[in-house]
């Protein structure tokens, strides 16, 4: 089938694209879907210094080398965005806006992050009149004039200092005390001895003001509760950033209450075979080379769930004997004596059933699917059907007795 | 389908001689929200063919078609009928949206 896949990943950013290199290194079929340009939120980052092995890099450049290298290894790239998702049955559906229908056995969620938008007066409506949300994008339409910047975090403060290429003044509203900002403190020092750069403390901005174009921004003092008015030609909003996990909100998947999705540290969601990596997880280093971590974890985690899948898949399901799913941990010694008696008991007894171990130190997908807890433990299976569970007696009488 | 690049000139002609209802893109190389918007209307444009015109401006090639609408960023839509300016998309707009503004220009 065309559209079937082993793994999709759903975001074609560092987490996605480490993932897709994992993926194609262990030869699963595997697919990226992105909507936009290959590279998320690093793909628009000029400049990246702490990316293990390149000293200095762009965004753009760095994602490149991402996208080649999982290309290197056959992995499948399909440009649309992701509308609708059924995660419910272990052939995991994939919409696209297009209306492209796709399944995989395995689905990593990479799907990162967008702009925060604050919703005041003036925001929506004067966007590409002043609003904006991207520095290097934007940043040359004010050339000699008054820029207002919002936030204090890395991207506020080092987009700022790009902006003041360009602009007369750049103002930084600031909600916290004088002197206190969110980002990395090379970038505060760089920001306080830049001489095009002012701060504005304790504050947060309530409307933009201006009727064709942005004329200035109305500034709230958190102290004092009082309001005043600046003039300026240009607002930029980098308010932080949120989830870009609305289209899963009806899957079943588990999120935070801000659209961020908890994971285990094999990346695994609350749903079998569906994992999620990178800035849309609940974490606390959102960085190239965390991303990348994820990723790596998240394929490998996957591709150990569809191995047991499809191993399960053809020697379980179409079996024609009847099979005793028998569940052992070599570190309880009572499960291994058991399964010798077991085995020995079906070596002598006919052919109706088949004996199919199941380690439960890398078989959890399975002893989670059965609920089993305690070894030993057998499960029998007739046409991959639970028909009843064995009491698992070391008398060799009574378990024959079960069995007939 | 690639959109048209159109240069002041070129501008002209299409919009205040020829009178073409249609939309330009303003656009540059090194903007991210741009690579979703451009090749979205690439999309879209032979649904309108022969219709309705599709037109890309890059801003660093051709300032001056900026400075004259006062833009404020990139990327913007914005649409024209009988040589009169009709209105504005601003940032990453919709498919959709897109589909509506020409509805209304074209009076549909």
């Amino acid at each position: 089938m065309a559209n079937s896949y082993d793994l999709i990943i759903i975001g074609g950013g560092p987490a996605g694209l480490s993932a897709a290199i994992y993926g194609g290194r262990a030869k699963l079929k595997t697919l990226v879907i992105n909507k936009g340009t290959i590279g998320g939120l690093a793909d628009t980052t000029r400049e990246i210094v702490n990316y293990p092995g390149y000293i200095q890099v762009s965004g753009p450049d760095l994602m490149k080398d991402f996208k080649k290298h999982a290309e290197h290894f056959n992995v499948e790239f399909l440009k649309e965005e992701v509308v609708s998702v059924d995660f419910s049955q272990e052939e995991k559906i994939i919409r696209t806006k297009k209306g492209k229908e796709l399944s995989a056995k395995a689905v990593i969620l990479a799907c990162g992050s967008e702009p925060r938008i604050l919703n005041i007066p003036g925001e929506k409506t004067l966007r590409g009149s002043g609003v904006a949300y991207c520095a290097t994008c934007d940043a040359e339409f004010f050339e000699g004039e008054d820029v207002v910047v919002v936030g204090s975090g890395d991207q506020a403060i080092e987009e700022g200092m790009y902006i003041t290429k360009f602009a007369r003044k750049v103002t930084v509203i600031v909600l916290h005390d004088e002197g206190v900002l969110d980002c990395n403190k090379v970038s505060a020092e760089r920001a306080f001895n830049n001489e095009k750069m002012e701060f504005i403390w304790n504050s947060t901005i309530e409307a933009v003001l201006g009727e064709e174009n942005v004329e200035g921004v109305k500034i709230k003092n958190l102290k004092t509760g009082g309001s005043s008015e600046l003039t300026c030609q240009g607002v930029f909003f980098f308010v932080g950033m949120i989830p870009s996990t609305h289209f899963l909100k009806d899957s079943g998947l588990e999120t935070d209450t801000r659209g961020y999705i908890p994971v285990n540290e094999g990346m695994e969601t609350n749903l079998e075979g569906i994992y999620a990596v990178g800035d849309n997880r609940v974490k606390y280093l959102r960085q190239v080379v965390s991303a990348a971590g994820d990723g790596a974890t998240a394929a490998v985690v996957a591709e150990r769930y569809i191995e047991e899948l499809n191993y399960f898949n053809s020697n379980i399901i179409q079996s024609d004997k009847k099979i005793l799913l028998l569940f052992f941990n070599v570190l309880v010694n009572e499960s291994l004596e058991f399964s010798t008696l077991l085995e020995g008991l079906i070596s002598e007894n006919g052919d109706e059933y088949k004996i199919f171990k199941v380690d439960m130190a890398t078989k959890k997908s399975l002893a989670g699917k059965y609920q089993i807890e305690k070894v030993p433990a057998v499960v029998v299976l007739d046409k991959g059907e639970e028909v009843k569970r064995l009491d698992c007696s070391m008398d060799k009488e009574q378990l024959k007795s079960q069995l007939s | 389908m690639s959109l048209q690049q159109l240069n002041s000139t070129g501008f002209e002609e299409i919009i205040y001689d020829n009178c073409e209802p249609c939309l330009v893109i303003f656009s540059k190389k090194e903007c991210h929200v741009c690579k979703e918007v451009v090749p979205m209307l690439e999309e879209l444009k032979p649904q309108y063919d022969g219709k309705f015109g599709f037109y890309y401006v890059d801003v660093e090639e051709d300032k001056e078609l900026f400075q004259r609408f006062s833009l404020k960023g990139v990327p913007q839509i914005l649409f024209f009928n009988n040589g009169e300016y009709q209105g504005k998309l601003a940032g990453k707009v919709e498919e959709e949206s897109v589909e509506e503004k020409i509805a209304e220009v074209l009076g549909v």
